[in-house]
């Protein structure tokens, strides 16, 4: 018995390690830098309308970047998202209408109320699992919003609420298409560059072992508590930072459409696409559905939504584990094939 | 003593699993708990690691109680538990799943671990669902390993593992426990298990009705015809007629 098992040992080992081609450490870092400044360069060539478009993408990015950090690394799913991002835009408004605060002061308060709202919620919530946690972070969104139209005085209601933007009484300017342009540009990178952050971190460690066996990562001493948190607030904090400049750049703004289930929709259809629990894969998604959503709405106006709803289930069919974990698993098998990974994620 | 259990009842919600269990394992020191189906193997250990929230009695650690822990401060306290079906991150990488074991303590220094596991190595980008069974226990141990324990807690070891497999990976104890870890081993398979151990325990309808050195236990008429199956032809005559 002895001697087999030393023969065993010695099969394996004689097999060289094959040294796998890593990237470059810096690789990422630089492709984010270049596409900041190609951004940056694309704002001047653009209309007035296509900036707009290219804004909307910028807030988009963020949006799927945040709900990929609970959604997409810890593995719970939030479907009500659009929770933070409506209090980041109230929060906004309210500070800038009634307390007469400029937008650059009302901008980071809005962002650390989503977040503390999060934590708050968070710590009931985050001990429910699966359908359980969408369905009650849905009831959250839906109650926020049943709040906000039943307080008119602060909120304005159903009717919405403008926040001046113009003359003496504004307490900050309207940006403009360009500054509004930049602003969302600046949000989407710091997104991306907090979640790669998180990601290389020891938080991001701990999220992928919580994702994949809580009860296991409890066991290695990892705060489960702590660490679902934090990444729910920050989930929170960097969705409720988009909805608050959203508010601003609106101007006027209605519960109905801050609140909008569609929004949160979109976040999880793009995280999903990209790839979850990746850095740039939802960063991937937003752009791929912006193009194509805004590609079908200018050429097949009438057919839009129905059109887009059967891409996105033909993407989900195959590649159900989204487009970056799948460029990543078949650079790894040397294999490209779309009906291989369809047989291999066939449940 | 590294682990001394004094009287420990526990259980899920009103059941009552383990009635006043007392067991203790010493530094460096490797104690087998066998015992058949449903005796509360799994579940004394998972007391141990507070998985089990609903306990009473004594449970103390290198002189700390761990009643009222949490499962964090237990893992904290030097407690590595390799759990049934081994419970690997299977979408993480080997390596990924090593440093987590070492999360605690933040130690990176994966080389003690593959030197004791070699077959690792080559498997360190691999991620830990593609690996065999025995790869995975190896890995799964390994990974408590990485925390530089205390006490080592393995529940069934062999689960699913070819029997040659089993002897390689319970040579390893040896070593372990060498270096001062001490290891409460539960195990379905006796015979492997009082091989290695130093002392064993014999747990039944949640109480302990055996208990003693590998010796003892071996040699113990009870514990040859229930669990070492060792002498069954020689007891097969009295059995259906005494009962």
């Amino acid at each position: 018995m002895e001697t087999s098992t030393a023969a065993a040992g010695t099969g394996q080992g004689e097999k060289a390690p094959v040294p796998r081609g890593r990237r470059p450490a810096w690789l990422p870092w630089a492709v984010g830098a270049v596409a900041v400044l190609a951004c940056l360069g694309l704002q001047s060539q653009l209309y007035s309308g296509q900036e707009r478009t290219v804004t909307t993408v910028f807030m988009f990015v963020t949006l799927a970047v945040g709900w990929n950090l609970i959604g997409g690394f810890t593995g719970y799913a939030c479907f009500g998202q659009v929770g933070f991002f409506g209090l980041g835009a109230y929060t906004t408004v309210v500070l800038m209408v009634h307390g007469d605060l400029s937008f650059w002061v009302a901008w980071p308060i809005s962002a650390v109320v989503a977040a503390v709202f999060a934590a708050a919620i968070g710590l009931p919530l985050l001990r429910l699992k699966g359908h359980y946690f969408a369905v009650a972070t849905l009831g959250v969104a839906e109650g926020l919003r049943e709040l906000v139209t039943n307080v008119p005085r602060w909120t304005g209601g159903g009717a919405g609420i403008t926040i001046p933007s113009t003359g003496a009484k504004a307490p900050t300017l309207w940006l403009g298409n360009d500054g509004f342009y930049l602003l969302f540009l600046g949000l989407g990178a710091v997104s991306a560059l907090v979640a790669a952050l998180i990601s290389r971190g020891r938080t991001g460690y701990a999220l992928r072992a919580i994702n994949q066996d809580e009860d296991a990562a409890a066991a290695l001493g990892i705060n489960t508590t702590w660490a679902k948190t934090v990444a729910f607030g920050m989930s929170a904090a960097l969705t409720g930072a988009a909805g608050s400049a959203y508010a601003f750049q609106q101007v006027t703004i209605y519960p109905e459409r801050l609140f909008d289930v569609n929004i949160t929709v979109l976040m999880v259809v793009m995280v999903v696409i990209g790839g979850s629990g990746t850095v740039s894969g939802p960063i991937l998604g937003a752009l791929g559905i912006a193009v194509v959503s805004e590609y079908l709405r200018q050429h097949f106006a009438q057919w839009h939504s129905f059109t887009l709803g059967v891409l996105i289930i033909v993407a989900v069919i195959l590649l159900p584990q989204g487009l970056v974990n799948f460029v990543r698993d078949a650079v790894r098998m040397r294999d490209f094939s779309l009906l291989s990974n369809v047989r291999r994620y066939r449940l | 003593m590294m682990l001394e259990i004094d009287r420990l009842t526990a259980g899920y919600g009103r059941v009552r699993v383990l009635h006043e269990v007392s067991l203790d394992v010493g530094e460096g020191e490797i104690v087998a708990l066998v015992g058949p189906n449903g005796a509360g193997k799994s579940t004394l250990l998972r007391a141990v690691t507070a998985m089990i929230p609903d306990r009473s009695g004594t449970l103390v650690l290198a002189g700390r109680s761990l009643i009222g822990a949490s499962v964090e401060a237990v893992a904290a306290a030097g407690v590595a538990h390799v759990p049934e079906g081994r419970r690997l991150f299977p979408g993480l990488t080997v390596r990924d799943n090593l440093r987590l074991g070492g999360w605690l303590g933040r130690n990176k220094d994966l080389a003690p671990v593959l030197e004791m596991f070699p077959v690792l190595g080559d498997r360190l980008s691999q991620v830990a669902g593609s690996l065999s069974g025995g790869e995975q226990q190896m890995c799964a141990i390994a990974r408590a390993l990485m925390s530089r324990p205390k006490l080592l807690l393995i529940d069934e070891l062999s689960l699913g593992l070819a029997p040659l497999l089993v002897d390689e990976i319970l040579a390893r104890l040896g070593g372990i426990a060498a270096a001062g870890t001490g290891i409460l081993l539960v195990e379905q398979d006796a015979g492997a298990a009082l091989e290695v151990a130093h002392r064993g325990y014999v747990l039944e309808l949640g109480e302990v009705v055996l208990a003693g050195t590998t010796a003892e236990l071996a040699a113990d008429p009870r514990m040859r015809s229930a669990y070492l199956g060792g002498e069954w032809e020689a007891d097969a005559a009295s059995e259906p007629g005494g009962t």
